[in-house]
């Protein structure tokens, strides 16, 4: 997937970011951090709270104060004076914690047809994405076109904040914690969807963490980040080969992890870089096997 | 991008362990209102600017950035601006026709006017300006207790103190609440292709209406979460309640009261 000689899709450049600066209230939220994300990656930001997750989502969309010179899309300074940054929000769409605040309108169809309008499509443009969006995460548009949004439960809520922004058409979509308040089967039920869209549509996907749990299934890289900085970045069995060190950053390790690094008692050659059960069990067979 | 904790710093407490900081709060809360007083008694430029001198040196004291507060306070800055104006274009027309400078209809400008809407503007300026020391220099949980100890005395009339002054403390403390609240809407809501950052002050101002029913929304639902939050926590009034830590007044802290109180004397006075 990475390809050194691409012009990058989003690029951070010593990227440092302090909220309230230069006011009692100031707090550093990150510090130094640098990567490249190429087209069509599924990255993984993980992190414990306030480890600067937050704020490196928002400065891919430009929602921050931001200085020039640190934070590239496709090669250009979004922080450049008279960078579009209406182009930027249209092509780089962000899911952000708490589905809520990002709800605009009061009724479901109204909502997710809010983007596509923004951003300029026909009436019947717009009722195909909607439409479309709505279906692809298990809300049939008939019955929840004209449903209040306020009336629904949280999980629904959260289906209208990702069709909202999916209906949008983003090449780069961004999840801030996109499993949160999900119920296992709805949680299975996104991750199969976010990578069948990323096939489809060829997305670059990020998804923000601070669980490794179902984002090592949808992720092919990891950026990890400490109190703001980076402190690791790397393919996925990679970043899970350092499970201990991991698991002292307060980061949710999946579960075949967390059984691998208990075998690891047994087995202390036993490798920790495990994504699913299954290749849990197999390795597991073959030392019984071997004994 | 929208960075309204800048502007807006009403409500908000800054920790610098200063002198003011470490004050007893009932002796900062009585001094706050002998400026209250103050500034409705106190009438002319002269009593004003005997004033000024005792908020500069609580300023300083406080270790509080000036700039800080100027920058917290545009937003009210254009408000009282915009009050005066009016009051000034509007003034009664029973002026002598010598304070006139100008005047087009019902409209007009004369020194009358403006001599009456300067003190107006200072008398304001100066509650703003004692209130939000207090608030900045004063944690809330000092502010509740200040209260409850001040009025206290007010509940064998049967006035529901304890209340009332929980009331007005979670009226203040929402405010920095709502302030960020509306932060991350605006945020959210530029995401989706709504900018916030962008187009003049009109069109700005006239977006702001968009967050108003998503922050009634979470506004209610925040009150009514705190609701339960307090009955599941068996919440009575304070009176039912003992405190851990006890208030006590330092003789300065008298001292700085009967300088405050000495010093508006002496500004009523001339």
């Amino acid at each position: 997937m990475r390809s050194d000689g691409r012009l990058p899709i989003l690029e951070l450049k010593s990227f440092s970011y302090t909220y309230l600066e230069g006011t009692p209230k100031a707090s550093e939220a990150v510090r130094d951090v640098s990567f490249r994300i190429h087209r069509g990656e599924r990255v993984g930001i993980v992190g414990a709270t306030e480890s600067g997750k937050s704020t490196v989502v928002d400065s891919f969309a430009h929602l921050l104060r931001l200085e020039p010179g640190q934070v590239f899309y496709r090669g250009e300074d979004v922080a450049a004076p008279g960078y579009d940054k209406g182009r930027l929000r249209r092509e780089v769409g962000i899911l952000f914690q708490q589905p809520d605040s990002q709800i605009i309108e009061d009724v479901v169809g109204a909502d997710v047809a809010f983007g596509p309008t923004a951003a300029g499509l026909s009436a019947a443009e717009t009722r195909e994405r909607v439409e479309e969006s709505l279906n692809t995460l298990g809300l049939p548009y008939p019955d929840y076109r004209l449903r209040y949004i306020h009336a629904l439960s949280g999980g629904q809520r959260r289906r209208v904040a990702i069709a909202g922004v999916l209906a949008m058409h983003t090449p780069v979509l961004v999840l801030d914690e996109p499993m949160a308040g999900l119920d296992p089967r709805g949680r299975k039920e996104l991750l199969e969807l976010l990578l069948k869209l990323q096939r489809e549509r060829e997305l670059t996907l990020i998804v923000c963490s601070a669980s490794l749990t179902d984002a090592s299934l949808l992720c092919d890289r990891f950026i990890v980040l400490e109190r703001g900085t980076v402190v690791m970045d790397g393919p996925t069995r990679e970043v899970l080969r350092e499970a201990d060190r991991l698991a002292e950053l307060d980061i949710t390790l999946p579960e075949p992890v967390v059984g691998a690094r208990e075998m690891q008692k047994l087995f202390p050659d036993f490798p920790a870089e495990l994504l699913t059960e299954d290749e849990l069990e197999t390795e597991l067979l073959e030392r019984l096997g071997a004994e | 991008m929208l960075e309204l904790q800048r502007n807006v710093i009403f409500g908000q407490f800054v920790e610098t362990g200063s002198f003011i900081h470490r004050m007893d709060a009932r002796v900062k809360i009585v001094a706050t209102f002998v400026f209250i007083v103050a500034s409705f008694l106190v009438d002319d430029f002269l009593g004003f600017a005997v004033v000024v001198p005792l908020l500069v040196l609580i300023g300083v004291v406080s270790k509080i950035p000036l700039g800080y507060v100027l920058r917290g306070s545009r937003f009210f800055i254009a408000f009282l601006v915009f009050i005066l104006a009016i009051q000034v274009l509007f003034y009664p027309a029973d002026v002598p026709e010598s304070s006139y400078l100008w005047r087009w209809g019902i409209l007009s400008v004369s020194t009358v006017g403006l001599y009456t809407a300067g003190i107006i503007a200072l008398r304001v300026i100066l509650l703003y300006y004692v209130t939000t020391m207090l608030m900045l220099t004063t944690s809330l949980v000092d502010l509740t207790n200040g209260l409850e100890l001040i009025f206290g005395p007010l509940q064998r009339l049967k006035v529901p103190v304890n209340e009332l002054v929980l009331v007005f403390v979670i009226a203040i403390k929402f405010v920095p609440i709502f302030i960020e609240e509306m932060e991350r809407l605006a945020r959210a809501q530029t995401a989706r292709g709504f900018p916030f950052d962008e187009g003049g002050a009109l069109r700005r101002a006239r977006r702001i209406g968009r967050l108003l029913v998503p922050i009634f929304i979470s506004g209610f639902a925040r009150a009514d979460t705190l609701t339960i939050a307090m009955n599941t926590r068996s919440y009575r009034g304070g009176r039912y309640r003992t405190k851990l830590r006890q208030m006590r007044a330092k003789p300065s802290d008298w001292l700085v009261l009967a300088l405050v109180t000495l010093w508006v004397l002496v500004a009523w006075m001339v």
